[in-house]
């Protein structure tokens, strides 16, 4: 039992440290700056975008500090990605953090819900990112944001989609949304194709504590670039949604 | 605008741009044809075009219920007439 309790005993204190630093960080470092944000910034949304960015750089780096067991590899084209519509697998609820953590500037698809949650709506709605359905009072933020995404993306932007939906921890990829190819194609984007490995062995689906104690490789890869000719042959929503799907059976 | 000539436009819309297929005007656009908010919106965009002008935010609202192809245009029917008075 003693044998059991200590390794557990760890990830439990990993696991507080690590929630601890992502209220406490967010109301010690952050919260005076969004503040600063939301109160004297030219351009808010992306001030916003470039707060969320870093205070998910800063959660990963303590992480990656705490957990030294879990080695990190990021393709470095990645960061160099702009003006696309970026797709990626969704395993862990990690995986919005690392994704966002990786792009100043970025818009993403949120689940409605999460909008009406005090301090992590507001941040989301000044961060101009979409709520995932035009339930109730979010209908016209989720127009006016899809009417500016061309514009967004043209000036260099990303919207990350993770387009599973929810979290899938079947090993298997879900069934796609077509909303991510909607967009794409609406807005004449390329499109690129993450996949996020394995960070599901750190934080466990279903599970409260990070593992802290397996040997594991967390990897983000651009395994996909699709690039349209959206004036001479623009391709249907099923066209892309199959050449993502294409990516992700090849990478 | 007569209504048919607005239906004739909103079908070639939908068969052209959203891959509607044998469109039917009572046709639930969401179940029949996998219709969703980010189409509604680029419809909108459509039917500004077709109406001329800009629509406001409540009619954009507005739009969000609509539920078949002859909602669309009882919608545009009655944004013309408004906008007309």
């Amino acid at each position: 039992m003693v044998n059991n309790f200590s390794p557990m005993f760890f990830d439990f204190i990993v696991t507080s440290a690590l929630w601890f630093y992502f209220i406490g960080g967010f109301l010690l470092f952050f919260l005076f700056f969004y503040l600063l944000a939301y109160t004297l910034s030219n351009n808010r949304e992306l001030s916003f975008q470039y707060l969320n960015h870093l205070f998910y750089k800063s959660f990963l780096r303590l992480t990656r500090l705490l957990v030294p067991r879990h080695s990190w590899q990021i393709d470095q084209d990645i960061t160099k990605i702009k003006s696309s519509v970026i797709v990626c697998n969704h395993v862990s609820y990690l995986d919005p953090l690392i994704i966002i953590s990786l792009f100043a500037r970025h818009k993403t698809i949120v689940k409605t819900r999460f909008f009406h949650m005090p301090v992590f709506g507001w941040l989301m709605k000044n961060a101009g990112y979409l709520p995932s359905s035009t339930d109730d009072r979010f209908t016209f933020l989720m127009i006016k944001q899809v009417e500016r995404m061309k514009e967004y993306l043209l000036k260099g932007g990303n919207l990350i989609i993770f387009p599973e939906g929810s979290r899938n921890n079947t090993g298997n990829m879900g069934a796609f949304n077509k909303g991510a190819f909607k967009i794409a194609r609406l807005c004449q984007a390329p499109i690129k194709v993450l996949r996020i490995s394995n960070s599901d062995k750190l934080f466990t689906p279903g599970k409260f504590l990070f593992n802290t104690r397996v040997r594991n490789k967390i990897t983000v890869e651009l395994i996909g670039s699709i690039e349209p000719d959206y004036l001479h042959a623009p391709p249907t929503v099923a066209e892309l949604r199959n050449l993502v799907q294409k990516a992700f059976a090849a990478g | 605008m007569q209504r048919e000539e607005i239906q004739r436009q909103i079908l070639t819309i939908l068969e052209d741009l959203f891959e509607f297929e044998n469109p039917g005007l009572n046709d639930n656009l969401r179940d029949d044809h996998g219709f969703d908010s980010i189409d509604a919106i680029e419809l909108l965009g459509e039917i500004e075009k077709i109406l001329g002008f800009s629509l406001t935010r409540a009619e954009k609202e507005k739009a969000m219920t609509i539920r078949t192809i002859n909602d669309i245009l009882d919608y545009i029917e009655v944004i013309a007439s408004e906008h007309n008075k």
